[in-house]
């Protein structure tokens, strides 16, 4: 059962990929199905994962140390049912969303693939598996971000974003040569049994475990290839970059929970680094315009909340906000993919406006999912974020309790924003990007994109020529992630609740003393929180005077926002120059400059002051090659025959 | 019956010369029978294939003695492959001619690999530069850089004989590859100097590789898929069989100078491979950071990492003579190389792209596919063996990697479509049964490089004289090995 859950997608992606040019829009069909068997089979396994501490399946070893094999317990149940669950319903959505592209197999082979590579990372039972996996989902990242290749910006951005990931694989491997050569093996089994073999190293497996986690969970200061990553279809977006891949790095931490219950040095680490990404991340989202822009930050700052929860040892809360994030945030992402599919790619919102009776599937869905982002009861987002905060405090980390309340309202702010300036007022894409504040590059460059596209019409990504498929098929998808947004909390409510039941004997448990302040007190602050977000955003955005002067409003917004915001912090300029560039230099250096005229100086130097070389060279250059050729090889030869012949001989 | 592998391919090689200039079938069936018999023939005999003929006794005793037992068994396997497919790919003017130098690199390159006598593996050290060069001299841009190839690679091979002479003076015999003993006393370092010169110009290492980048972008793609799969590997068998066994305790002493070099051709190479605008040059210079790699892992003197230099030994032949193959293929296509004016050729090259693709993620390490698994399993040893920094240097190469392969992939796949070319043609049957092979073994090995790491006892046997953390993992090698 558990090879089923495993290599049916796999299997998926090779047919789709094989048989391509004769599935046509079938692969999508094909595709779907090979993701839904799996998740049939993963509901049909729940017993073998949550009974006597999971199933563990030998496969192979590479030597002594390096054991592959697959782990299928509670947490890798939970990731697995999102990923397939969840991944389903994305596939069913994309059978709409690619209907008109022509490479709509390369598109589901790549997905299906991305599948496959997922269920790799989480049901290995060791870290070299993992890394397998860790390097797998990064490339099927890297091939759909890049789905649109004949765009320079696709291409740059899927490239951007495997380096970084090269980065946090490498994190990882080092790790794995810290524990290999303390204690002799890779397999979770034999590292979880006593953590405190790795001393000395413990801190600094955590920590390079954690470089591994921060790039492909999009954590500070290796976030920034997640926004760019928006390049690709929509659907992948929903699936690899919110749902399930970016939140690898939560996975990786609540595995090795009983590394981060040893060592609390890298406890604090990591929960400070996921609570001043919740923190960026959602101040980075108040000042975006581009959908998928401001989606992408929301999700940075979301898994921030997450790591933060791993990381000070809330394991089930952060695994939790996992859970209920993957509905809400593959929802809003489906949903803006339904209105950027009828607007004909569109992806800013100041042009947007008025789709609330256009779109009321969009609508209505996206509304449960902002309505649970924000963390309003009794959405999906409440409970979950609810536990991480308190988990935060519970564990001793003030400042990162009051850290999560303040990313709380401003989350509720800029998701309500988005709302109502995308679903309310009266729609403004006949305006000039210019009356709501899009500057002239960003138009140009927009226009720019549109030509390349038109000049490979073989490839479009959108034609209209083959009318458009069932509407249901998208809609159906978003609107049962929409019900999930609502009710997919309800499970974690409570002390006592079936959620902590589930994962009573999966982490390690530490006596805590009572905190200061009781759960009560910080739900009753975090509604407050997300009171005063969608206050503010009513007020700037919701009124009716408000939305009757939008295009002046949004203008405005746009001409006045602070540098810094609208160049996010700098972070890809400071990256640029503090690793690109010198990188460059120094190849540039090195090979115009040093490996011509010095090291290979040297050597002709040697050459030519030696009197016999130097005359076999003088008398190169005077032509005598094709001479010189037979006087070597004739030399050979009769070294060879002469050698010979004295052998045969005696 | 191991003459049969260096024998055959030479007497077809030059059997070819018969028939006429501007023949292509015959020639290209010849080529791939030959080829495909020296691959199976080590595969279906069952044994090491010894034979042995006296030779020299004075001054040291020497014999003909050929054998394709351990380590050799994989290499001549990857030696047949390659050429196997080099052949098929060869497409171009003269193919007739270009198909009888590769069998003779064939032959020549058997006998350096299946030697058991160390005058026998200098003598084919010196044979086996022939081919390339007369492909440099036929088919290369400059002529500078098949002399530069040849002095060069002649001179290595000049030391390599005085080495071979005094080693033979002192052990008394040089019939010894696979047997034998440590050698100690005054000499050993020196003789050791000699050999290990010889080896880095091969492999090459810096600050010997400055033939390399040339000849390889000059060489036409068949040949420089040979070479760099192949040729390169004989400075580093050389350290596996000749090194480690024989002068073992002077490769201890002089480990840093190797371990220093070996890290700055990982970092050197891979950011010269990050600016270079000459496509071919660009996997050149990432051979000379992958090389770099192995010999790190040789001079860590861990059994764990010998198991993983004999597994990236292997892949790295397999995918640069993929890489070498396929941009000969575009080459040919579009009559450049540059990277700046290739771009956007993925769309009407599906399968090409494809295959282009597998070869450069083999090359830029990724997991599944065998360059990983020889980055990985080296690196634990070299981390295992007490060398914190050099691993962790050796790290940077592995992202630097990702970020110049991914330059090569995109630069000539994606993108826009720098020019309009109206008619092309995606990858032909014969073209893509010449890298498929190649392509599957990657992912094979990536999967499971059990079968090669099994092969390591006989090398990691020496490692405990040399170093004693070495002696845990000899034991676990053992083990490893009988299960």
């Amino acid at each position: 059962m558990l090879f089923v859950i495993w290599l049916v997608p796999l299997l998926g992606a090779i047919l789709c990929w094989a048989f391509g040019p004769q599935l046509k829009r079938a692969a999508g069909v094909l595709g779907s199905a090979a993701i839904a068997v799996s998740f049939i089979a993963t509901v049909a396994s729940w017993g073998a994962a949550t009974q006597n501490g999971g199933t563990h399946q030998f496969l192979f070893s590479w030597l002594r140390g390096f054991d592959f094999g697959l782990l299928f317990d509670p947490l890798a149940l939970i990731w697995v049912l999102i990923i397939t669950g969840v991944g389903f319903l994305i596939h069913l959505y994309s059978v709409g969303y690619m209907w008109n592209d022509n490479a709509v197999a390369r598109f589901f082979a790549y997905l299906n693939f991305f599948v496959f590579a997922m269920l790799t990372l989480v049901l290995s039972d060791n870290f070299a598996g993992l890394l397998v996996g860790w390097g797998l989902v990064g490339l099927a990242s890297y091939f759909l971000i890049g789905f649109w290749f004949f765009k320079p910006s696709a291409v740059a951005a899927a490239r951007k974003a495997f380096v970084i990931n090269v980065v946090g694989d490498v994190g990882i491997m080092f790790a794995i040569f810290m524990m290999f050569s303390r204690i002799g093996t890779v397999t979770y089994a034999g590292v979880f049994a006593n953590p405190h073999a790795l001393d000395p190293w413990l801190f600094w497996i955590c920590v390079f475990l954690f470089i591994g986690a921060a790039a492909k969970s999009a954590q500070l200061p290796l976030h920034t290839w997640l926004p760019d990553a928006m390049e690709g279809p929509t659907p992948v977006s929903a699936l690899i970059h919110a749902a399930t891949m970016v939140t690898a790095g939560v996975y990786l931490v609540a595995r090795c929970a009983p590394l981060w219950s040893a060592s609390h040095d890298a406890q604090t680490l990591v929960g400070t680094v996921g609570a001043l990404t919740a923190l960026a991340g959602a101040v980075l989202g108040i000042a975006q315009w581009d959908i998928k822009r401001i989606l992408a930050y929301s999700t940075m700052s979301q898994i921030g909340y997450m790591i933060m929860g791993v990381g000070v040892a809330a394991y089930t809360a952060g695994v939790a906000h996992f859970f209920t994030h993957a509905f809400f945030k593959a929802c809003l992402f489906l949903g803006s993919g339904i209105i950027i599919h009828a607007l004909s790619d569109e992806q800013d919102i100041r042009l947007m406006g008025g789709m609330r009776k256009r779109l009321p599937v969009a609508f209505w869905a996206m509304g449960f999912a902002v309505f649970a982002i924000s963390g309003c009861p009794p959405f999906a987002g409440f409970f979950s974020k609810d536990q991480v905060i308190y988990g935060a405090l519970e564990h001793g980390y003030v400042w990162m309790w009051a850290v999560g309340l303040i990313t709380a309202g401003i989350t509720s702010y800029y998701m309500f924003r988005l709302f109502i300036v995308t679903f309310f007022g009266t729609y403004r894409g006949e305006l000039k990007p210019e009356a709501v504040g899009i500057a002239e590059e960003s138009s140009s460059a927009a226009q720019a994109a549109g030509s390349s596209v038109i000049a490979h019409e073989h490839s479009e990504p959108h034609g209209h020529e083959n009318g458009h498929a069932p509407g249901w098929i998208m809609a159906v998808p978003v609107a049962i992630l929409g019900l999930f947004s609502l009710v997919a909390g309800w499970i974690m409510a409570g002390q006592n609740s079936p959620w902590a039941r589930f994962f009573a004997s999966s982490f390690p448990r530490e006596a805590l003393p009572p905190a200061t302040v009781t759960e009560g007190v910080t739900s009753g602050i975090a509604i407050a929180m997300f009171l005063i977000g969608l206050g503010v955003a009513y007020m700037r955005y919701g009124t009716r005077e408000a939305l009757a002067n939008a295009p002046a409003r949004l203008k405005r917004e746009s001409e006045t926002l602070p540098a810094v915001l609208v160049n996010l912090y700098y972070f890809n300029e400071i990256l640029d120059w503090l690793f690109v560039r010198p990188a460059q230099a120094l190849g540039q250096f090195f090979g115009r400059w040093m490996d011509p005229h010095f090291v290979d100086g040297v050597v002709r130097e040697i050459v030519m002051t030696n009197r016999f070389l130097g005359t076999l060279m003088r008398s190169f250059q005077t032509g005598l090659l094709r001479a010189y050729a037979l006087i070597v090889v004739f030399g050979a030869m009769c070294f060879a025959v002469y050698y010979a012949l004295e052998g045969a001989m005696r | 019956m191991s003459l049969v592998l260096i024998v055959l391919p030479i007497l077809a090689g030059c059997a070819l010369f018969f028939v006429p200039r501007s023949d292509r079938t015959v020639s290209r069936i010849t080529g791939c029978v030959v080829a495909a018999i020296t691959f199976f023939l080590p595969l279906v005999t069952g044994n090491d294939g010894a034979i042995s003929a006296h030779w020299l006794s004075r001054p040291f005793t020497a014999s003909l003695h050929f054998a394709w037992g351990g380590l050799s068994f994989w290499i001549v396997l990857l030696l047949a492959l390659c050429t196997f497919c080099a052949i098929l790919a060869t497409n171009m003017p003269q193919t007739r001619t270009m198909i009888a130098l590769l069998l003779m690199l064939e032959g020549t390159m058997m006998g350096l690999f299946t030697a058991r006598d160390i005058l026998a593996f200098a003598l084919f050290w010196d044979l086996m530069l022939i081919p390339p060069f007369f492909a440099l001299v036929g088919w290369g841009e400059h002529r500078d850089t098949a002399w530069r190839y040849l002095i060069y690679n002649f001179a290595g091979g000049l030391l390599l004989l005085l080495a071979t002479a005094a080693f033979g003076v002192i052990y008394g015999s040089t019939d010894v590859i696979g047997t034998g003993h440590s050698i100690a006393g005054a000499w050993a370092p020196w003789i050791f100097a000699g050999f290990a010169i010889a080896f880095a110009v091969k492999t090459p290492l810096f600050p010997f590789h400055t033939w390399m980048p040339a000849t390889y972008s000059d060489t036409p793609p068949p040949m420089v898929a040979v070479v760099s799969a192949l040729q390169s590997k004989g400075g580093l068998y050389g350290f596996l069989v000749i090194g480690l066994p024989f002068l073992g305790s002077a490769m201890a002493q002089w480990k840093w100078i190797f371990i220093i070099a070996s890290l700055v051709s990982l970092l050197y190479g891979a950011y010269i491979a990050l600016v270079q605008t000459d496509a071919k040059r660009v996997v050149a210079y990432s051979s000379l950071s992958h090389l770099g790699l192995i010999v790190l892992g040789i001079f860590s003197f861990s059994g764990v990492a010998v198991q993983g230099v004999l597994v990236y030994i292997i892949a790295h032949g397999l995918f640069s003579a993929a890489l070498f193959l396929i941009l000969g293929y575009f080459e040919e296509r579009e009559g450049t190389r540059s990277l700046a004016r290739l771009g956007g050729l993925g769309a009407l090259n599906p399968k090409l792209a494809g295959a282009f693709t597998i070869a450069a993620l083999a090359a830029l390490g990724l997991p599944g596919l065998a360059g990983f698994a020889g980055e990985l399993v080296i690196l634990s040893g070299v981390f295992q063996s007490g060398y914190f920094w050099p691993a962790l240097i050796a790290l940077i190469p592995i992202v630097l990697a990702s970020a110049y392969m991914l330059r090569l992939l995109q630069d000539i796949i994606n993108g826009p479509q720098v020019k309009d070319i109206p008619e092309r043609t995606d990858l032909s049957w014969v073209e893509g049964l010449a890298v498929a092979p190649l392509l599957a073994a990657l992912v094979v090995l990536g999967c499971y490089p059990h079968a090669v790491t099994a092969t390591a006892a006989a090398f990691t046997a020496p490692l405990a004289a040399v170093q004693p953390q070495a002696a845990g993992t000899l034991a676990l090698t053992k083990e490893q090995h009988d299960r």
